[in-house]
């Protein structure tokens, strides 16, 4: 749910980073912050525990423009991705307005990848969301690996409704940016429906 | 009886009464395809030395397989998941298995762990088809087999395929001559029964189990030295106990009641963890 700052005439809204543990999330994020401009963004704020990590930040993507004079500022969250933290990540995607959803492509972690995903079904059903009514994109993490399933087979375990999705690199911002455009763009389509 | 149809996977209920001995064609009412269905097997209690199982969602690599092991005067069954390779496994016990790395529903390296890991099935010879994203860049190592006897990329089976399971043929079960199959070999497309697919195989199950391997396996990828150590000391449980008790709290909200009913899989798959574990760091 994005909410307006009339005094900065800012439109602000909420995209959450989901996937699970150590699949690249937090690398997404601060491969973002590093390569945005002081001006542009807010301070990074990690809430890590002594077990589990939360990064946010928000920036003032320049290239998207304005929706009626309001300019749109994006707030990023990661979520810790244990499956044991169900609670945490409930708590962040109240009032989300975007999911990027970051699966780790290596074989192994398959099993934490399809886990995740119901996850995040679930915990947008707990705060009255449906992931299909979402903007909403896929991003097919550390394809550099050896031990990696094909992209084909992810796809169709991952992404049954075909929703925009993107290889990535996260170490190396391959694929990152890519990924925070599309999704930037679907919020963007969806705000414009409601201002 | 539930039958499968080969063609559009539509799970079929069929009458037992209305199956002949010899089998009988049924039309399915979704895609109009004709398929023969036979009477399960009787379930084997020795391994088959003539029967081969190919497993692989990929209707082409599975055909293309298939062909060449029968040319070489092999039976073959074909199944297309890893709930329906497990069940076949189980029941018909083939001397080799060739099972896709990628299957839906249980990964192909899940049905082999589970597969070497019970002493009915641990002598069934299985060849691993690989995943692999580029053929120049992405080949997976021979060492993370998951006690897989071998393995073939789907490239090079028409090479080395036969050659492989005759290798394995020879070192397993060089001694006696092969015993055929019972059953006489279908004519036209057949069906795997699924009706034979034990509780323990059953999608609700496998929910079960996935959610406490991604428990374990999120353990282990955030604390890789304590989960050796703990492992080796036999205090895994003792070291993990809040997390374990986090996850199966979860556990709990998530899993059905009537799938928690079936079995303990939270403490058998812990128990499978650390056994597995142990094994590979004694070995």
């Amino acid at each position: 749910m994005s909410f307006i700052n009339y005094s900065s005439r800012e439109i602000n809204c909420k995209i959450v980073y989901y996937g699970p543990g150590l699949c690249g999330k937090t690398t997404n994020l601060q491969f973002i912050y590093r390569k945005t401009s002081p001006q542009q963004k807010g301070k990074l704020i990690s809430l890590a525990t002594e077990t589990e990590r939360t990064l946010f930040f928000d920036f003032l993507p320049l290239a998207l423009g304005d929706i009626k004079g309001f300019k749109v500022r994006f707030h990023l969250y990661t979520v810790p991705g244990q499956v044991f933290y169900a609670a945490s990540r409930k708590l962040i995607l109240k009032g989300v307005d975007g999911v990027v959803f970051v699966a780790d492509s290596q074989i192994e972690r398959t099993d934490a990848n399809i886990e995740s995903l119901e996850d995040l079904k679930i915990n947008l059903a707990d705060q009255g969301y449906e992931l299909d009514r979402l903007p909403y994109t896929i991003q097919y993490n550390k394809r550099d690996l050896p031990n990696i399933v094909p992209v084909a087979e992810l796809d169709r375990l991952l992404n049954p409704t075909k929703v925009p999705w993107f290889e990535c690199v996260a170490t190396q911002g391959m694929g990152v940016f890519e990924t925070l455009k599309n999704i930037g763009k679907q919020v963007l389509k969806e705000l414009k429906k409601h201002y | 009886m539930v039958v499968i149809c080969p063609k559009c996977r539509t799970r079929l209920k069929v009458q037992d009464d209305k199956i002949s001995p010899g089998g009988s064609r049924f039309r399915c009412p979704k895609c109009s395809s004709v398929f023969l269905v036979k009477r399960p097997p009787e379930k084997a209690t020795e391994i088959n030395r003539n029967l081969v199982m190919v497993a692989h969602a990929d209707a082409s690599v599975a055909e293309t397989a298939e062909k060449l092991l029968r040319a070489e005067g092999y039976d073959v069954v074909t199944v297309r998941d890893g709930i329906e390779a497990m069940v076949t496994a189980l029941n018909r016990l083939p001397f080799v298995a060739l099972i896709d790395v990628g299957l839906p529903k249980i990964y192909g390296f899940e049905v082999c762990r589970r597969l070497k890991g019970r002493p009915e099935t641990e002598d069934i010879g299985i060849i691993l088809v690989p995943s692999i994203h580029d053929e120049t860049r992405y080949r997976r190592p021979p060492s993370t087999l998951y006690g897989a006897d071998d393995y073939v990329e789907r490239h090079e089976m028409e090479e080395s395929l036969v050659a492989k399971v005759n290798r394995l043929k020879r070192e397993k079960w060089s001694a006696g001559p092969p015993v055929q199959e019972q059953e006489t070999p279908a004519a036209g497309p057949t069906t795997t029964p699924a009706a034979a697919a034990g509780p323990s195989h059953d999608e609700g199950v496998e929910r079960a189990r996935r959610f406490v391997r991604t428990v374990l396996s999120d353990l282990y990828i955030y604390n890789p030295q304590m989960v050796n150590d703990s492992v080796m000391a036999g205090n895994f449980r003792e070291a993990f106990k809040t997390q374990l008790s986090e996850g199966f709290k979860l556990y709990q909200i998530r899993i059905p009641q009537e799938v928690r009913d079936k079995g303990d899989f939270f403490n058998e798959e812990i128990d499978e963890f650390i056994e597995r574990k142990k094994r590979e760091l004694e070995g």
